[in-house]
């Protein structure tokens, strides 16, 4: 079939063969492949197997993976008790002291994989939601899905006749704004601000709700219930948090398929719909991948939206203007979560400052320096 | 199927019905009723019509853009809903009228998504791409400008890249809407001498066109349509009256034959009593508020 319609077309005089017989005639590996781009051919997908590699977000990933080793190896070095990076491999390994030891595999680990897995879910979801509405303001912190989750997982902590644990309150919340949002904005299909404003008012009232719980209770149980609303990996939840990994492997693996129909989606919907893309179900798909992942990721750490802003931003920065850098931004993303989470432990130690907090802190003005200064081309 | 695809017509359409909006208010909104198309074969065809009558919306329709609420689109005797979106795009390319593209997109770059349906995940650059974008390029005259981005260009010279880039999708068929708005005299002319070497090419040509005069000169086929559907159809020669732009437009007129090529010209333009007096060419200018 494929081949078929594409002799079908009419090469005639002019318009098909503008080279020489000869460039016709020349062999597959003899392909150029496009400005900043590496080919790679795959032979077994066939005669025309080969996948293109973007040169500038390659590097731009394998530094941010770098940066992202080195930050979490600090993160497991720093705290209360410092130690050594030789020490603290062997607390890895599970060899030395067996202080040690618990103090890496069973605080820093888990905390720090907590970090990972919510900053990429967080920036990925915001990149997702981003692209999908052609808007850099669009992350799903703005639609309410994290006042949702806040309010809900507040709800359980000030103790409104509910016997479950923050965590799953937490997704369920985010899953009540999400289809509130949508239900009030006209499905999913719909297109361009509705659902934006939508979400705008459903998260205001939830979170509207959220501070009429804490005003009405006492002060001991407002504080518990304060991580929920800023957002903190402190009270992580060892099940939420493989339920984020889990989701967070397969959103990546369904954003690296989707990647260049998104890439399509970033012209109008008519452009995209003429070049065979099928935009309503990629559209579908995508935002429900990011809804999810942010209702996973808020049920883990609460509320750090800014991570949503600040990843893809970092990521567009850094990587390659040709395409949706949707690895990057998790990659971003992560690598924001474990600076602020490790900077929040250590700037006024013993105390801790939530990571939500830092971020914002943080990534505020970071955000700011990212959009004012003058935009520079790579071409 | 291979030949036929140039000799019968490929695209038609019968009784579509097409609008906008849905639930209980659409049948009101019907911008086009029971409409029969036929498009001839390795033509430019002109849609010609006032504000609001319904061009944008045919072609959006003729290009699947909009599900038919009656009726339906053939191509090459298929009902176009039933091919898979990308099988669509390499038997029909569309250019619409909101191309935006992402800031600093160079035009090689974008003629490289036109090769988008020819792709897959594992076949992202083929041989064929390479020459089929080079092709593109040299054959909208754009090969030196090739690594330019969209925003340093003139109005002529984007609208000739985002035209390279539906050639570069081997389409038999192209749908442009407007091609030529918002372009000076010189470059409407660029746009319009490139899309006559692509019907020189075989190709079959439909665009939504605001200027009557440009459409008789280079259309073969002329598609005059007014309320939502179409009043005339044929030769610009044949079909081309003073009656006709009085119905169209309200504007009474003395046509000539343009010495060089034989296409009618308009002039001595004045708008009609009745238009004069404010309810428009026919009522349509109520809708061109809305539609369009």
């Amino acid at each position: 079939m494929n081949a078929s319609s594409l002799d079908s077309i009419p090469h005639r005089q002019g318009l098909g063969d503008t080279g020489s017989p000869a460039a016709s005639g020349r062999h597959a590996d003899a392909v150029r492949p496009p400005a900043g781009y590496w080919r790679l051919a795959l032979p077994m997908a066939g005669k025309d197997g080969a996948i293109l590699i973007d040169r500038r977000a390659l590097v731009a990933n394998l530094g941010l993976i770098v940066a992202l080793l080195i930050l979490g190896g600090l993160s497991l070095c720093l705290g209360s008790v410092t130690l050594a990076p030789l020490e603290t491999t062997r607390a890895l390994l599970g060899q030395g002291d067996a202080m040690n030891a618990f103090l890496v595999q069973e605080l820093r680990l888990p905390r720090l994989a907590a970090g990972i897995a919510t900053g990429a879910a967080f920036a990925l979801s915001g990149c997702l939601m981003q692209t999908l509405a052609r808007n850099r303001l669009a992350t799903p912190g703005i639609i309410g899905i994290d006042n949702g989750a806040t309010a809900f997982a507040v709800a359980s902590v000030v103790g409104l006749g509910m016997s479950l644990a923050p965590p799953p309150l937490a997704l369920a919340g985010a899953a009540t704004a999400t289809a509130l949002t949508f239900g009030l904005a006209g499905g999913v299909g719909t297109r361009g601000y509705r659902f934006i404003v939508a979400g705008i008012g459903v998260g205001a009232v939830f979170g509207a709700v959220t501070q009429l719980m804490l005003a009405r209770v006492d002060i001991d149980t407002a504080n518990a219930a304060y991580p929920w609303t800023v957002g903190s990996l402190n009270a992580r939840d060892p099940a939420s948090l493989w339920a984020l990994g889990a989701a967070l492997v397969i959103g990546l693996a369904i954003s690296r398929c989707i990647a260049q129909a998104l890439n399509v989606l970033r012209f109008s919907d008519s452009v995209a719909a003429g070049l065979g893309i099928r935009v309503r179900h990629c559209r579908r798909g995508a935002l429900m991948l990011s809804v999810g992942l942010t209702a996973l990721a808020v049920a883990v750490a609460g509320p750090v939206g800014m991570v949503a802003l600040i990843g893809p931003e970092l990521a567009r920065h850094v990587s390659s203007p040709r395409g949706v850098p949707l690895m990057g931004s998790a990659l971003a993303g992560a690598l924001v979560m474990v600076s602020a989470d490790l900077a929040g432990r250590l700037m006024l130690a013993p105390l801790e400052i939530p990571v939500g907090i830092v971020t914002a802190v943080i990534g505020g003005p970071l955000l700011l320096w990212i959009l004012l200064r003058p935009s520079r081309r790579i071409c | 199927m291979r030949q036929n695809s140039q000799r019968c017509a490929p695209l038609s359409a019968q009784r579509l019905e097409l609008g906008y909006g849905t639930g209980r208010r659409q049948a009101r909104r019907a911008v086009i009723e029971n409409l029969d198309i036929t498009l001839p074969a390795g033509q430019v065809t002109a849609i010609v019509g006032p504000n609001g009558c319904g061009k944008s919306t045919l072609l959006a329709g003729l290009a699947r853009l909009h599900a038919p609420r009656k009726g339906a689109v053939h191509l090459d005797g298929q009902d176009i809903r039933r091919l898979p979106a990308r099988e669509l795009a390499r038997r029909l390319a569309l250019l619409p009228q909101d191309t935006k593209a992402p800031e600093g997109l160079t035009v090689a770059e974008l003629i490289r998504f036109g090769r988008q349906p020819h792709q897959g995940f594992l076949r992202q650059w083929s041989e064929e791409d390479e020459r089929v974008v080079k092709a593109a390029l040299s054959a909208a005259n754009l090969t030196d400008l090739a690594d330019r981005t969209l925003d340093a260009m003139s109005g002529g010279q984007r609208q000739r890249a985002w035209i390279a880039m539906a050639i570069a999708q081997q389409t038999p068929l192209l749908l442009l809407d407007e091609p030529t708005s918002a372009l000076d005299l010189g470059h409407q002319l660029e746009v319009f001498e490139l899309i006559r070497n692509l019907a020189t090419d075989g190709k079959t040509v439909v665009m939504v066109v605001h200027d009557l005069d440009s459409a008789c000169r280079f259309a073969d086929h002329l598609v005059a349509m007014q309320g939502g559907r179409i009043i005339t159809a044929g030769r610009p020669s044949d079909v081309v009256s003073e009656d006709l732009v009085r119905t169209l437009y309200g504007i009474d007129c003395t046509l000539l034959s343009d010495p060089a090529t034989g296409s009618p010209i308009l002039t001595n333009m004045r708008r009609t009593r009745a238009a004069v007096k404010g309810d428009g060419a026919q009522g349509t200018s109520q809708r061109c508020q809305t539609g369009a």
